[in-house]
């Protein structure tokens, strides 16, 4: 798993690479944390090359698009694979996140 | 034991009653025979003594008429003696014409008082000769003839007497006195009685064959006697003394010496003898008639000796036929007892028998892949059919069997047939090693030459795969709703005919629905009174596909009582319906994965799903699904199960079938039902949005099925179902 953060016009854009399981969840939410601290900001998570996320993953995508709502950020969600989608949509992700396709 | 001891009862009672009735009619017999014995013996005595007397008398009777002949013929030749008396020289004219004119007369004097003269006529063989009487030598005034008749001034019949100068013979004499003018007995008038005809007539009464007859004389000389040395030389008492019980002898003869008559026994030679005897009027003699007295009773004797012998005859009968009817009776008291022991045995036997053969039904209530029901119906009280079936590591094993001949020798070998059946099959999965084994076994010990058609069969539950070996039995009928046809079968030999027959083992997939009617010949050969056969036609008539086995049994039940109507059951009649109820038809793959409870071990389980997903063919959606799924599911186990530091396992089991994947999950670590959790809300906003909660309820949507147990020795079991489309 790999996280990339670019910032560009004051966006912050976050790609993931890779599997986002429960073992690594924990080193991507570290990778993450500047997202998170600059919540204000426009964030974009790049899930272009993402092939799969489990609950932790979610629940980092959650703490983030918590934090944006505290900090009058915005969070958006773009290229999730159909599998994710379907994921997403069990969830009820579909409704919290704005998906977007590049 | 008791039993026992009551036929005895029986037979002890029955033989004394037997033997009073012998007594009793013996004792009948005898009496009877005793009677008839004595009142016969006295009719025949009777008998004789009536034929005695009745010849005495006539024998009596002759010797008077003939006396009388000669007493009258003298005495009408009186008055010419009186006539004459002065002419002596005439007298001879006068005996000679007496002499001439009576035959019986055989010579005649008149023998003179007053001077020696006697002048003398006899018959010398037809000539009448004359001489005299008045010799020096014979003395005649002497003689009895001459005293007596003037003692006694009347006629006198003289002692018999031998004469030796007159005939030679055995003689009596008739004297009369004859008087003169003046009453003066003035001579003595004779005639001469020859008693040969007496000894003829005498010896010739025959009342017996044997019998004889004897004259005696007044002073008990033997006049005529059978034996003739004894004929005027032995006086009545001397030979009364020579006999053998002289005592009785004598005493009769004094009883006949004077002038009585009747009857009295005495011994001769041996024999006791009968004699009868009377007197002779006018002659004071006595005649007697002995009887021997076997020659009286001889008949009876006889008789009797042949009645004594068809009474034992009679008797032994009796008692050969009250044995026999005893001992049939005991004998058949015996049968009856056996017959009630071999019936209640029967029972027993049958209950034992039917106590071998499943027959609670339906047997796995709880299972819904298999739907089964059998019918058994022995033809005597135990009988030689079979069936068994039970559930081992999800197989049905089962079969069903005839054995040769019925009763209860074919019931032994049938519950050694079913023992065996469950012992072999306990340990094989292979029906045609199964029926190997149980063959070899029963040929080992098959002495008395019975055999055993079986049918064994393993069903797959799981997936309705057949696998059958057949030895020697009718072919399974396969019904489903395409139609119905018969298993195809090898017919093989029976077992027990050949211990190292190679039997043949086949296979086949019931699809779900379909069901396996097994039966014994019992059926197709039911007989109807017409000597019908039920037939396989009729019998597949009955098989309706879809019919629940226990209204298909009995329908088919029904249906062959409705054909032989009451016709006697010739043989037992046993079937056995399957069907196989499992939809979920899969072939299954079981992968295994155990995990440490490390988080770093998440990308093996991806694995592992991975290559369950691969085998199931799923795509990419589905496996990356399962995989959240099983992925939420184990890293729960690994981060809450154990105590933290601590190191634990967990344990993923997937069975991949064609219609199903199923994951089962189990650890050792703390009791926790994920399934107990509540779902997330997924409808709340970001702000009142939990972060946790999503693991479980992603597995809850991702699987179909999700259950969680915890096993007796202490584990989490969940269980996870993916229906596969």
């Amino acid at each position: 798993m790999e996280v990339k953060i670019t910032e560009k016009d004051n966006v912050m854009t976050a790609q993931l690479i890779g599997r986002l399981d429960t073992a690594v969840s924990q080193e991507v939410a570290t990778a993450l944390q500047p997202v998170i601290d600059q919540a204000n900001k426009t964030i974009v998570l790049d899930c272009k090359e993402l092939s799969y996320i489990s609950s932790s993953g979610l629940r980092i995508f959650l703490t983030i698009r918590k934090a944006a709502a505290g900090k009058g950020g915005k969070v958006i969600v773009r290229d999730i694979n159909n599998e994710i989608r379907q994921v997403f949509m069990m969830t009820g992700f579909l409704n919290l996140f704005e998906i977007q396709e590049s | 034991m008791a039993k026992k001891r009551d036929i005895d009862h029986f037979t002890g009672a029955a033989a004394k009653r037997g033997l009073l009735i012998i007594i009793v009619a013996v004792l009948t017999l005898e009496t009877t025979s005793l009677l008839q014995y004595f009142s016969s013996e006295k009719i025949l005595r009777d008998e004789a003594g009536r034929r005695a007397e009745g010849q005495l008398e006539a024998t009596e009777l002759h010797i008077l008429n003939v006396m009388s002949q000669v007493e009258t013929a003298v005495n009408n030749s009186v008055w010419s003696v009186e006539q004459q008396l002065n002419r002596p020289d005439s007298l001879a004219a006068v005996t000679v014409r007496l002499v001439q004119n009576n035959p019986v007369i055989c010579g005649s004097t008149v023998a003179l008082v007053n001077q020696e003269l006697a002048p003398y006529s006899y018959d010398a063989g037809g000539e009448i000769l004359s001489s005299t009487l008045a010799t020096a030598e014979y003395d005649y005034p002497h003689q009895e003839w001459f005293v007596k008749p003037m003692e006694l001034d009347g006629p006198y019949w003289s002692e018999p007497y031998f004469d030796e100068g007159g005939g030679n013979m055995l003689m009596t004499t008739y004297s009369i006195p004859v008087r003169d003018k003046k009453g003066r007995v003035a001579a003595v008038f004779t005639a001469d009685v020859s008693l040969d005809w007496l000894t003829e007539l005498v010896g010739s009464v025959k009342v017996y064959p044997t019998a004889f007859s004897m004259l005696i004389s007044r002073t008990g000389q033997i006049m005529v006697c059978p034996v003739e040395t004894l004929v005027m030389k032995k006086n009545i008492q001397e030979l009364a003394a020579s006999m053998e019980d002289s005592t009785t002898f004598q005493s009769m003869n004094r009883s006949l010496l004077s002038g009585e008559s009747g009857n009295t026994t005495f011994r001769y030679q041996g024999k006791m003898h009968y004699m009868f005897f009377d007197s002779v009027e006018r002659t004071g003699w006595a005649m007697t008639i002995s009887i021997p007295e076997d020659e009286i009773f001889g008949n009876i004797k006889r008789l009797g000796f042949l009645i004594i012998i068809l009474q034992i005859i009679g008797v032994t009968m009796i008692i050969f036929i009250l044995y026999y009817t005893i001992k049939q009776e005991k004998d058949l008291r015996l049968s009856e007892q056996g017959k009630h022991r071999i019936e209640g045995e029967l029972h027993v036997a049958r209950g034992i028998q039917m106590s071998m053969i499943p027959k609670i039904f339906p047997p796995y209530p709880e299972r819904g892949d298999v739907d089964m029901f059998a019918s058994v119906l022995p033809a005597k009280e135990v009988g030689g059919d079979l069936y068994d079936f039970y559930i081992r590591e999800n197989k049905l094993f089962f079969c069903i069997g005839d054995v040769s001949g019925k009763g209860v020798p074919a019931s032994l070998v049938m519950a050694v047939t079913r023992s065996l059946f469950r012992t072999v099959s306990a340990h094989e999965k292979s029906p045609q090693r199964i029926v190997s084994t149980i063959n070899a076994s029963m040929s080992d010990m098959n002495e008395t030459n019975m055999f055993v058609t079986l049918f064994c069969g393993v069903l797959d539950l799981e997936n309705g795969h057949l696998r059958y070996c057949n030895a020697g039995h009718n072919a399974p009928v396969l019904v489903q709703e395409g139609g119905k046809r018969e298993l195809p079968v090898v017919p093989n030999l029976p077992l027990g005919v050949l211990a190292d027959m190679s039997f043949t083992e086949q296979e086949t997939d019931l699809t779900c629905g379909t069901g396996l009617f097994l039966y014994t010949d019992g059926l197709n050969e039911a007989e109807n009174a017409f000597h019908q056969l039920f037939g396989e036609e009729r019998m597949m008539a009955a098989l309706q596909p879809g019919l629940e086995s226990r209204k298909q049994i009995a329908a088919m039940t029904d249906a062959v009582h409705a054909f032989v109507s009451g016709a006697e059951q010739s043989d037992d009649l046993t079937m056995l319906y399957i069907r196989f109820m499992n939809s979920q038809i899969t072939e299954e793959t079981e992968r295994h994965l155990i995990l440490h409870n490390d988080i770093q071990q998440i990308p093996q389980l991806a694995e592992f799903v991975e290559a369950v997903a691969d085998i199931a063919k799923l795509d990419v959606g589905l496996a990356m699904s399962l995989n959240l799924a099983l992925e939420e599911a184990v890293s729960n186990v690994i981060m809450y199960a154990y105590p933290p530091g601590s190191d634990g396992l967990v344990d993923v089991e997937a069975i991949i079938r064609k219609n199903e994947l199923r994951f089962i999950l189990s650890d050792s670590g703390v009791a926790f039902d994920p399934t107990a959790a509540p779902d997330a809300d997924i409808t709340l906003d970001v702000s009142e949005r939990p972060i946790g909660g999503l693991g479980i309820f992603l597995v809850r949507n991702i699987m179909d099925e999700v259950s969680y147990t915890r096993s007796d020795d202490g584990k989490n079991i969940l269980t996870m179902i993916k229906k596969l489309a």
